[in-house]
Formats: C-alpha cells, sequence, structure tokens
C-alpha cells in the first residue's frame, strides 16, 4: 500500500486536531478532577466501591449456583446491580467460600443493608439447619492505596527511554530527525492520556504500561520512518526534490508498514476481548484494559503516519537552511 | 550446500520445535495415570487479571469482623453474647468497641454512653488506621508485586490488603497453588511497633540497645535485601557507634550474647548470634537462609519490614489480634476475567501466532515457512522463559510478548521485500538476499538496539508490571535479533532443497540466469 497523501501540507491542520485533543482532554479531565470522580474514570482497580462478602464456614448444602441465586435474588429486590463477581475458597482452619459482589460507589447504601438482611434469612432458611456458619456483610471501601510508586517509578523510566530515543537518533540520524522521534514520543503520550480523558474508559494500573507501549510503539514506527528519510536523502535523484516533496514520499512508502503493526495489535486486542468476554460472561470487568489497548494503538497510528511526517517537514525545512548557512559561512570568512 | 545436509539440518530443527512444543504445550499422565506433567506454558506464572487476587482483612484490636461479632453474639448459649451486644457498635462490616471511639461505660446504668469528646476519640482512631495503611502500601510497593492495592474500609476501621496471587495455570487449576508466602508477607508486614533489639525471646524480653524507651534505628545505616547468584540474603549495615555497642554486648563478658531483633512485642525470629556476628565485614552482615524455596520471600519480607521501621515508618496498631473467625485469613479469589480467562489467553496468542503463519505463507509461498520457523522459535522461547525467569505476565505482558512477534514477523518480512526488489533488478537469489540483508541491517539494527536499550531501562528503572513488561521486552527484542540471522541461515539451508529458488520464495524470476 503506497499512498499519495501530501502530510507536510497539512500540518497545520494535524496540529490543530492534535491540540484540540489534548486541550479537550485536558479540559475533560481538569472539570472530573473537581466535580467528578477525578482526571481519569478510574476503574475497578482505583476506584472506591462498596461491596457485599458472604462467607460460609463448614459448608454442607450449599453450592455455588445456590449461594447465586440466592444473592442475586436479593439483590434484585433490593434493586442494586453489582459489577463484579469473585469466588474465593477458605483454606487453613477454615474450610468454606466466599463469595464477593462488587457495587459502585454510588450504590444506595440502605438497599445494598436490605440485601444483606435478604441475603442471610435466604441462606439460613435454604440451609434447614444444615449450615453451621454463614455471614454476610456490606463494606464500603474507600481511598484505594497502591500504585504510587509504580507511577512515579514508570514515569522516571518512561522519561528515560524518550531521552534514549532522542540521543540514539541525533548520533545515528539527524538531529532534526531526534527532535521528530522525541516529539512523536511525547506526542503520542499526550494524545493517549488525553483520548483516556475524553472517551472516560475505565483505567486502572495497566495505564502505565499501556503508556509504556505506546512509546515502544513509537520507537518502532519513528524507526521505519526515518529510516527510509535516511535513504532517500541518499538517493541522488530523490536528492533534487524539496523537503515536502521527499518526506511526503518517505512518508508513503512506510505508511503501510506504520499503519499495519498498530493495526495487528487492535485486531489482537479485539480478539482478546471477545475471548475474554465468553469467559467472564460480563463485559464491563474487562472492557478497561482492552479500550486502554485500542486507545495506545490508535495514538500510535495517528502520532506516526499522519502528525510526525508532517511536522518534521517544517524541521527538515530549518535543519537544511541551518545546514546551508553553516556551509556558505566558511565561504564568506575566506572571502572576506 | 548440499541437499543432503539441508535435509539433515531442517529435519534437526523440526525435531527440535516438535518436542520442545510438546513439552510447552501438551501435559502428560505417567506412572498409571497417577503423576501428570504439566507443561511449560501451566509453569508460567499469571496475574491478577487470569488468576485472580489474593485478600485479607486486617482488623485493629477493638475491631471484629461481622463474622466474629455473629459467631458469638448471635450465639444464644455463650456467656459473652449480651456483653458483645452492649460492648461493640456496628460500623460498616465491622464491629468497633466502644471504647475505642470514645463510649464509657456507666456501671449505674449498665450501658456504654458517650463522652464528650467522643467524636475526637473516633477521628483519632481512624485516623491512625489510615496511617497505618500509607505506611502498609509503602511496604507492600517495596515487595514489587505487578499490582496491589491496600485500602481503608468499613467507616476507616478495616484495612483491606490486595495482591496477586501469582498463581501458576497448574497451581490455579489444580487448587493446589500455595498461599504461604502471602501469607507470611502479609503477617510479617502488619506487624506494629518500633525496631528493637532485645536480649531474650521470651516475654519478659527487655530492650537492650541503646535503652528500652529508645529504639535501634541509630544502629543501622541500612537493612535491605541482598541477591547474588539466585540467593537470597538480608544485608545489614551498621553505623559504626551501632556495630561498637553490639559488639561490645554480644562479646562482652564470659559466655558470648545473642541479640533478638524485634518489632514492637514481635520477635521477626531473626537472631544475631555471636558465630553470627563475627562474620561482619565493613559493618556489614548478610543473612542467609538454609531453605533456597523460602528465602527470596523471607528475605525481602524482613528486609521491607526492618527498614520500614527502621525509617519511622511503622504501624500504630495492632492488627488481627486474636480473631476468632476465617474472616481474618488469606483468600484467593477467582478473577476478574472470569473463571477460564487463562484458556482464553492461551487460544487468542495461539490465533495470533497461526494468523501471522497463514500470512506468511500465502505472501511468500514456501519462504514464508522460514518465518513460520522463527515464530514458532521466538514462541517456544518466550514459554520457556517466562517459565524459568518466573516473570509474572499481565494484559499488558501479553500485548509486550505480542509486540515482540510483529517485530520478528516485520523485521522477515521487511528483508523479504528488500530481497524481492533485488530479484526485480535482475540478480540471483544468493546475490538479491546477500544485498537485501546488507541494505536492512542498519535499520533493523537500529531499531533493536533502541528498543534493547529501552527495555533494560523498563525493567530496571520500573517496578510491578512495568518491569515484568521491560523483562518481556527485553527477550522479545533480543529473541528477534538473533531469530533475524537465524532466518537467513535457514533461508539457505531450505531452500536448498528448492529447484527453482525463485518459486521458493515467491518471487517473479525477471532474469532468466542460472543462479547457481
Amino acid at each position: 500500500m503506497k499512498t499519495n497523501i501530501k502530510l507536510s501540507s497539512k500540518m497545520h491542520l494535524f496540529i490543530i486536531i492534535s491540540s484540540a485533543v489534548v486541550a479537550i482532554g485536558l479540559m475533560v479531565g481538569l472539570i472530573c478532577q473537581f466535580v467528578a470522580n477525578g482526571y481519569f474514570n478510574y476503574g475497578a482497580d482505583w476506584a472506591s466501591y462498596k461491596s457485599v462478602t458472604v462467607s460460609s464456614s463448614i459448608m454442607e448444602f450449599v453450592d455455588e449456583g445456590e449461594v447465586k441465586e440466592v444473592c442475586e435474588n436479593a439483590f434484585k429486590d433490593a434493586g442494586v446491580n453489582y459489577y463484579s463477581e469473585s469466588w474465593g475458597e477458605q483454606s487453613g482452619d477454615y474450610v468454606g467460600n466466599i463469595v464477593v459482589y462488587k457495587f459502585t460507589k454510588s450504590t444506595n447504601q440502605d438497599n445494598l443493608k436490605k440485601a444483606v438482611e435478604k441475603i442471610e434469612t435466604d441462606i439460613k432458611d435454604k440451609a434447614e439447619g444444615n449450615l453451621s456458619q454463614s455471614f454476610a456483610s456490606w463494606h464500603d471501601v474507600d481511598g484505594l492505596l497502591g500504585s504510587g510508586k509504580a507511577i512515579w517509578r514508570g514515569a522516571v523510566a518512561l522519561a528515560s527511554v524518550i531521552v534514549l530515543h532522542f540521543i540514539y537518533f541525533a548520533v545515528r540520524y539527524k538531529l532534526s530527525m531526534a527532535c521528530a522521534a522525541a516529539l512523536a514520543d511525547v506526542h503520542n503520550l499526550a494524545i493517549f492520556i488525553s483520548l483516556l480523558s475524553i472517551t472516560r474508559i475505565p483505567v486502572g494500573s495497566s495505564i502505565v504500561a499501556f503508556a509504556v507501549l505506546t512509546v515502544l510503539i513509537t520507537a518502532i514506527g519513528t524507526c521505519f520512518l526515518f529510516d527510509r528519510m535516511r535513504k532517500n536523502n541518499k538517493n541522488e535523484d530523490l536528492k533534487k526534490l524539496d523537503a515536502f516533496e521527499l518526506v511526503d514520499l518517505s512518508a508513503n512508502e512506510s505508511f503501510k508498514i506504520n499503519l499495519i503493526l498498530p493495526a495487528c495489535l487492535a485486531v489482537a486486542a479485539v480478539v482478546l476481548f471477545v475471548l475474554s468476554s465468553i469467559s467472564a460472561l460480563s463485559v464491563l470487568s474487562i472492557i478497561s484494559p482492552i479500550l486502554c489497548a485500542i486507545i495506545c494503538f490508535i495514538s500510535c497510528a495517528y502520532g506516526t503516519l499522519f502528525f510526525i511526517p508532517s511536522v518534521y517537514s517544517r524541521f527538515k525545512v530549518i535543519g537544511d537552511g541551518f545546514k546551508k548557512k553553516q556551509a556558505r559561512a566558511p565561504k564568506e570568512k575566506t572571502s572576506k | 550446500m548440499n541437499k543432503v545436509k539441508s535435509a539433515i539440518i531442517t529435519a534437526l530443527l523440526a525435531a527440535a520445535i516438535f518436542v520442545l512444543a510438546f513439552f510447552a504445550l501438551i501435559p502428560w499422565s505417567y506412572n498409571g495415570g497417577i503423576k501428570t506433567f504439566d507443561s511449560f506454558v501451566q509453569y508460567i506464572h499469571l496475574g491478577s487479571e487470569f488468576t485472580g487476587d489474593a485478600y485479607v482483612m486486617l482488623y485493629p484490636e477493638g475491631v471484629i469482623s461481622t463474622a466474629d461479632y455473629e459467631l458469638v453474639a448471635n450465639d444464644a448459649e455463650n456467656d459473652d453474647s449480651k456483653e458483645y451486644a452492649l460492648k461493640y457498635e456496628q460500623c460498616g462490616g465491622a464491629y468497633v468497641e466502644k471504647e475505642k471511639i470514645g463510649y464509657v461505660y456507666d456501671s449505674n446504668k449498665e450501658e456504654y454512653v458517650k463522652s464528650d469528646n467522643a467524636a475526637e476519640i473516633k477521628q483519632a482512631f481512624i485516623d491512625s488506621i489510615a496511617k497505618d495503611a500509607a505506611v502498609l502500601s509503602k511496604r507492600y510497593a517495596e515487595k514489587g508485586y505487578t499490582s496491589y492495592s491496600v485500602a481503608v474500609e468499613d467507616e476507616g476501621f478495616a484495612i483491606k490488603v490486595t495482591v496477586p496471587t501469582n498463581f501458576t495455570y497448574a497451581d490455579y487449576k489444580n487448587s493446589d497453588g500455595s498461599l504461604s508466602d502471602i501469607s507470611h508477607t502479609i503477617q510479617y508486614f502488619a506487624y506494629s511497633g518500633k525496631l528493637l533489639l532485645k536480649d531474650s525471646d521470651s516475654k519478659t524480653a527487655h530492650s537492650i540497645l541503646p535503652s528500652t524507651y529508645e529504639d535501634a534505628s541509630s544502629l543501622f545505616k541500612s537493612i535491605s535485601v541482598y541477591s547474588a547468584a539466585g540467593n537470597y540474603s538480608i544485608k545489614m549495615v551498621f553505623t559504626n557507634d551501632g556495630y561498637e555497642k553490639l559488639n561490645d554486648y554480644i562479646n562482652s563478658g564470659d559466655e558470648s550474647s545473642t541479640v533478638y531483633v524485634y518489632v514492637g512485642d514481635y520477635n521477626t525470629n531473626l537472631n544475631i548470634t555471636s558465630e553470627l556476628f563475627a562474620g561482619v565485614s565493613r559493618n556489614t552482615l548478610h543473612v542467609s537462609f538454609q531453605d533456597a524455596n523460602i528465602a527470596k520471600t523471607y528475605a525481602e519480607d524482613y528486609a521491607i519490614l526492618l527498614n520500614s521501621a527502621r525509617t519511622g515508618n511503622y504501624l500504630t496498631n495492632k492488627y488481627n489480634e486474636g480473631s476468632a473467625s476465617s474472616d481474618t485469613s488469606v483468600i484467593a479469589l477467582t478473577p476478574s476475567f472470569g473463571k477460564n480467562a487463562a484458556i482464553y489467553l492461551f487460544v487468542a496468542v495461539l490465533l495470533a501466532i497461526v494468523a501471522i503463519i497463514v500470512l506468511s505463507i500465502v505472501k511468500y509461498k514456501k519462504l514464508g515457512i522460514v518465518n513460520a520457523l522463527m515464530v514458532l522459535v521466538y514462541s517456544l522461547a518466550m514459554v520457556t522463559a517466562l517459565m524459568l525467569l518466573e516473570i509474572q505476565v499481565t494484559m499488558a505482558g501479553v500485548f509486550t510478548a505480542l509486540l515482540g512477534l510483529a517485530l520478528l514477523t516485520f523485521t522477515n518480512f521487511r528483508v523479504f521485500e528488500a530481497v524481492r526488489k533485488e530479484t526485480e533488478l535482475g540478480r540471483t537469489i544468493s546475490a538479491a538476499v546477500k544485498t537485501g540483508y546488507k541494505k536492512t541491517i542498519a535499520t533493523i539494527l537500529d531499531m533493536h538496539i533502541i528498543l534493547i536499550a529501552a527495555s533494560i531501562i523498563l525493567a530496571f528503572a520500573s517496578v510491578g508490571e512495568l518491569a515484568a513488561c521491560g523483562f518481556i521486552f527485553f527477550i522479545a527484542s533480543v529473541a528477534s535479533y538473533v531469530l533475524y540471522w537465524f532466518t537467513r541461515f535457514m533461508w539457505y539451508v531450505i531452500s536448498s532443497l528448492a529447484k527453482d529458488k525463485f518459486e521458493f520464495c515467491g518471487y517473479k524470476r525477471e532474469v532468466y540466469d542460472d543462479e547457481d
């Protein structure tokens, strides 16, 4: 696939699109930070929530299905909806099962209490004396602490990778390409973060890992893009083209490979999402990391395919102008 | 290369892939079906999305769970049932002793009545629990879990700690995963109080250094984990003053003494004997563990706990003291992605591999088989490395491994295209391969150097899930580069069997030269 898009002439359009996305993301994030539940829509990993725990020690009759039926009827009667259900087994001195239902923070507390009371009564009625111990309780979970260190260490690692990317390109390619590569990293990250903020997709602790994935995919994309530029720069026939034409040609030649990489990963994410949905029998609990992944790939594709080639064309013009000036300066000196 | 040699090498590689794939993917029974050999894939540690979380409830002294309360209060035959109903107040899913939240017992009325400053006392108790939760969070952060959370719940009177089970699929499937490491960590991290050195392990033990009323923080410069060649130990660095004081105590008198390391009232069972102390070099003492299976967990737990207490980050409340019910034991829950999430993950990855293999063969005919072989080698190498290095694979980790697979495939496709262009110029296959590789090496090398360096930074500069992704991508990038060259070798070997090398590669012959 070789395209004929004149990317360099559309630089202003891409800058406007990117700026608008980042500005809207910032605005939505800041507004939500002050009036809603935070800059991002924090998912199950970080969000405060309410839960109902039904634990049963020394079980004699109850299987998962029966407990589930009792709980679901109670929730239905009380008018509350859970978003996650997990089963566990107690080990050690106590034998039995435990089931934890998670509800959003805004769930009505009184309704939850009613549901808990009904669960306790119904389980005891059903057990008909066989069940030695069973307890249902509701919990209000606040202020999850946990990923602070991972985030700041991740941010340091990300910054180091961007600096490394810049230095390597400055040494092996050109300074203008190094600037564009570093800009690509920062731009794609900013778009990724802004899209998460705008779409209010629930984000979890894996957001840092996907931010890193954004930088890694961008690094691969810039390698393909600037390698094409470097080769075309060396080509005697293509050297005659002006900076904009050369950049457009190189961007179009590397368009296919830079589109296919994120597209393939996005397809893998969709497949994983479909299979996980079947496994979990729910979309809510798995949507967060999959949508994070898809937004990561969209950000990379947009940044590497459209934004960076168009901006680099200006960098190249400036770089070439500076080079000509430098080349002229010694001649002028000697003539004087 | 002659055809016999080529056939032997190809057969050997195919056999090696087959054998490795058998051990990597297929579990089998032996000894009459009594014993099972789990495949390598089943031994990969999976993140909480796939094998679930383990959690524990921590109740401070004076707070009990609903189960603990109801066990007594609802038991009419229990003598304490009335006292419980009188003594405790429900706060969310927990029951709090009324004295802890500002009530005083009025013996005339025979009930607890609120004191004037009840609100302040209650708030101070809640604040102390929140502070403890923050300290616990710092301790767990040092452990490097891919994900964990420390949450305050039940109106601020209980703490819930959640960590990944780190089960392999074999553990998860057979429900025989051990939670003993997690239990040890949770038990030790919940120790409250300052760092103390005592003269005995009995209840009457008293602090020796510097005095009963001071902690021992000033005696240590640092306490950390030391690991070398898979061996783990606790590295204690004493201050000059600390070393002298300990030396005076241990080696004074006719009989040498032992120093017992405590955190608050808890004996850590870490005893500094005279023999151990004799090994101090440059004020540094290494305490190692005999049992290699527990060494890592124990060394980390001790070092993190002692260093946390040393730096003033200690818990002020005691947790889960005298709890009666199972509500305070460690519980492993099913994963959020569903019970069979790990199987579906395996199917999804398998689909991705099959899709790449089919694409390779459709696009490059028999040459695609060479790429398919490399994809299989990459996948098996990744599975084996993840199993041996015990790296925990999360959702982001899966995408990182897939990115590595894409990197390998794109690298090979780029070379194949470069060679195709060379053949279109009229070159023979062998000349085109040589030139094609020469022309692409700069790009491929640059890309791999950047990615390998980036993955090293990620692996060592970050923690948790990110560090795991860094390690996975390091393996992926190195494998991709090695297999880039191996592709060339296998291309040469396998194509030797073909009569028409252009047809083998799926290229069109532009100039009909004799390429041999």
